[in-house]
């Protein structure tokens, strides 16, 4: 019995051909990640291990599950806090939203 | 290398908790070596932090769709090949 | 950089909210000096400089120069070198051949692993759950909902990245392409045909 995320073999229905285009926030995602890695602050399986154990894992997007699991990885090691992410994405929101 | 290429071998069935790399549809199932790819850090180790060493054999194995499902609709000959460490595989009793 | 208010703002704005997640990471990790600036700005650079057209290369290539194609099989990495290209370390790079006889399929069902050195980002149709959970168990009828389906006889070999692999197929050479140019193969070559779910677009030229 694996994770959700190994799913070989399960049941499925057709595939979506569709392509969303790209937005920058998923670009910012890879590059973030990228980063991480190439500085060897964090390798490719501790990412995967900490997407494959998001609770959310079926109902967010390819790059949701990647920032969902960059952000428990940085809180994991200390780097973060999510108080400190959650406070910065208020105002981030306030900037764009406007008064 | 415990394995050479051609040597039948089962994946091991354990469920294992924590990051593995052996897919569930794969556990418990018989094939082949097809070639050794290398040696690599473990990446179950890997994903908690730890250095992943020493390294461990790395094999490409080969398996006959037939024996992967039940429903397979396809030739015969199809087959998969995953990528699979050494610590997951048995030899296939059985045989030589 | 750590503010683009332009493109995600808007009434009726329907991106994700981790849009601003990612941003509020990025910011917070630049005040900290755990990233810079142009770190950041390089990765996004080469990302956006991968792309199939660097796998239609290697194919192309590997269609008019036996002996390249010889390397390309026998070690992929040396390969994309040799054309400029950087493949990714420390993950090997393995390029599978189609034949009149085999014809191959690649997938990671447990996340998505693909040459994104050497080709960029994966398609979406890649890394969702049905390609994932499907290729494996039927790979015809998913070929044949991409509009492909193997000659009678064809054998199908499906790999699945579970490990320090990535993979790329090289599709044969359509017929009828004899007189063209390395260029003009290239452009035949097509990002579903290097993942196996298709074939390369055959010669239009008339004459």
């Amino acid at each position: 019995m694996g994770g959700v995320h190994d799913m070989g073999g399960s049941p499925a229905g057709p595939v979506d051909r569709g392509q969303h285009e790209v937005e920058d926030w998923e670009r910012l995602a890879d590059a973030i990640n990228g980063t991480l890695g190439v500085k060897g602050l964090q390798t490719t399986d501790e990412l995967r291990r900490s997407i494959e154990s998001l609770e959310r894992y079926r109902d967010l997007s390819y790059y949701e599950r990647w920032v969902a699991a960059t952000e428990k990885l940085l809180v994991e090691k200390g780097v973060l806090s999510s108080e400190e992410i959650d406070e910065r994405v208020v105002e981030i929101e306030r900037r764009w939203n406007g008064p | 290398m415990t394995f050479e290429p051609g040597d039948r071998v089962r994946v091991l069935p354990s469920e294992k908790p924590g990051h593995v790399r052996t897919p569930a549809y794969l556990k418990g199932k018989a094939g082949w070596i097809e070639s050794l790819i290398g040696e690599f850090p473990n990446p179950e180790e890997l994903a908690y932090g730890h250095s992943g060493l020493p390294e461990r054999p790395l094999y490409r194995v080969g398996f006959r769709q037939t024996d992967l499902w039940k429903d397979y609709r396809g030739l015969a000959e199809d087959c998969l090949y995953a990528d699979i460490y050494e610590h997951w595989l048995e030899p296939e009793r059985g045989t030589t | 950089m750590s503010d683009h208010p332009h493109e995600e703002t808007g009434s009726g704005r329907t991106t994700s909210p981790y849009a601003a997640r990612i941003r509020a990471i990025e910011a917070l990790l630049l005040e900290k000096g755990v990233l810079t600036e142009p770190e950041v700005q390089d990765s996004i650079s080469y990302m956006e400089a991968r792309s199939p057209a660097n796998g239609a290369k290697l194919v192309a290539r590997a269609w008019v120069d036996p002996d390249f194609k010889e390397i390309l099989l026998a070690d992929g990495k040396a390969a994309a070198k040799e054309l400029g290209m950087e493949p990714e370390h420390p993950a090997e790079f393995e390029v599978v051949e189609n034949t009149p006889e085999i014809h191959n399929l690649i997938v990671c069902t447990l996340c998505s692993c693909y040459p994104r050195a050497i080709l960029g980002r994966p398609p979406d149709w890649y890394k969702s759950f049905e390609y994932r959970s499907r290729a494996v168990r039927e790979p015809r009828a998913l070929m044949r909902e991409f509009g492909f389906e193997p000659p009678e006889g064809v054998e199908v070999l499906v790999h699945d990245s579970t490990a320090d692999v990535r993979y790329m197929v090289l599709p044969m050479r359509p017929p009828g392409t004899e007189g063209m140019n390395e260029e003009e193969l290239a452009t035949l070559v097509t990002r579903d045909s290097l993942v196996g779910a298709g074939v390369p677009r055959t010669s239009v030229r008339i004459g």
